[in-house]
């Protein structure tokens, strides 16, 4: 293992992490083609690798939002029977995938992301703070609007369902799987953007934690690699957030829809290959 | 269930989480630098792959935090739905150890 590896890695896992917070997602997305493309790793020790770094960005951004109501504990627990099932099954699975099918399966989810985000560009979910918000809802105090946003749970099969998809694609590919249950949280299931998101980042964790032992004993995860992205996504991530507080997350979703077409115009190319 | 409770099991729950991390993290630093730096390299090894499992532990140790809370505010819902997250986690758990002795 060269240092010079070890060093390109850390610096994928940085620019992954800090586009990840930048743009509201984990840095999966990013990064498994980072290590799998432009390092030339295969694409299962990519994925394993990325997964490690999905719990990192998982502990690290809950820890950071404990405390703000955010996160709603009940409702994450519920559908992360889903979203670990799911991922469970799709880590058994992927052993069986040739890196053809997990490249097409790859190239579809992200442009699945990336039309998502666009359709969905200014989507607001909020009730007066005086409503009952039922046994799944939940309160919190909006900085943006400046004062108590609650909300209530509407189509719960519907996001269960949302989870256990995001749970396969997370145990399949290596992403987090946040960008792709948020807009559903967010646009059809009554959850605000905030809330939806904090939920989701402390779903990942949890959801990665199913599948990526699997990959562990299958000797995927290469400790001195896992290890240089996930300090590099850590170390990424904070510089994020500290440019995402000072921009408009109209603009950067845009951003990140590109970025996702471009990477899966590449993953189709390679399914094709 | 009150939502002080709640919103007392999401600061601790937030600390239990920050704790790993930064466990884990520490243990990569070291390993890392042992290992690229080729000092004792079985023990960079042993650094590297017991800050993976911290990493890997810690969720598993959020879902166990949930249960006993759960259990405490009496709670029987989320006690069964934590522990059906916790029983998908096990059976992860012991594919994996299984994988490992073949």
């Amino acid at each position: 293992m060269s240092l010079a590896l070890v060093a390109a890695v850390i610096v994928a896992g940085s620019i992954a992490g800090c586009l990840g917070s930048l743009l509201g997602i984990g840095g999966g997305v990013f990064l498994v083609p980072f290590l799998n493309v432009g390092l030339g790793l295969d694409f299962k020790i990519a994925m394993a690798i990325s997964l490690m770094t999905v719990i990192a960005t998982s502990s690290a951004v809950s820890a950071g939002t404990a405390g703000r109501q955010l996160i709603n504990l009940r409702l994450g627990m519920l559908l992360e029977i889903a979203s670990t099932a799911g991922g469970l099954l799709a880590g058994i699975t992927v052993e069986r995938l040739t890196s053809g099918a997990l490249s097409l399966l790859f190239a579809l989810v992200t442009a699945a992301i990336a039309v998502i985000m666009v359709s969905r560009l200014e989507r607001r979910n909020v009730l007066d703070a005086s409503e009952n918000v039922g046994a799944l809802g939940g309160r919190f105090y909006d900085e943006e609007s400046g004062r108590e946003v609650s909300y209530r749970v509407k189509r719960l099969p519907l996001a269960m369902f949302a989870s256990l998809i995001a749970g396969s694609v997370s145990g399949a590919l290596g992403i987090g799987g946040g960008i792709l249950k948020v807009p559903v949280l967010n646009a059809w299931c009554g959850v605000p953007m905030r809330a939806a998101a904090a939920t989701s980042a402390l779903m990942i964790g949890v959801t990665a934690v199913s599948s990526v032992p699997l990959q562990y004993a299958r000797g995927y995860v290469t400790p001195p690699l896992a290890a240089a992205a996930v300090l590099g996504v850590l170390v990424g991530s904070r510089g994020g957030f500290w440019f995402g507080g000072r921009a408009r997350v109209k603009w950067l979703k845009l951003l990140m829809a590109c970025v996702l077409f471009a990477v899966s115009s590449l993953y189709f190319i390679r399914a094709l290959r | 269930m009150t939502n002080e409770a709640i919103d007392r099991l999401e600061v601790q729950l937030g600390r239990l989480l920050l704790g790993g991390v930064l466990s884990a993290a520490s243990l990569l630093v070291v390993g890392l630098v042992m290992r690229v730096l080729n000092v004792a390299p079985a023990f960079a090894w042993f650094l590297l792959n017991a800050g993976l499992i911290v990493l890997m532990a810690t969720p598993i140790l959020r879902v166990l935090v949930s249960l006993v809370e759960y259990v405490r505010m009496r709670d029987w819902l989320f006690v069964l739905t934590t522990l059906a997250v916790l029983g998908v986690l096990c059976t992860s758990v012991m594919i994996a150890l299984q994988q490992r002795t073949h």
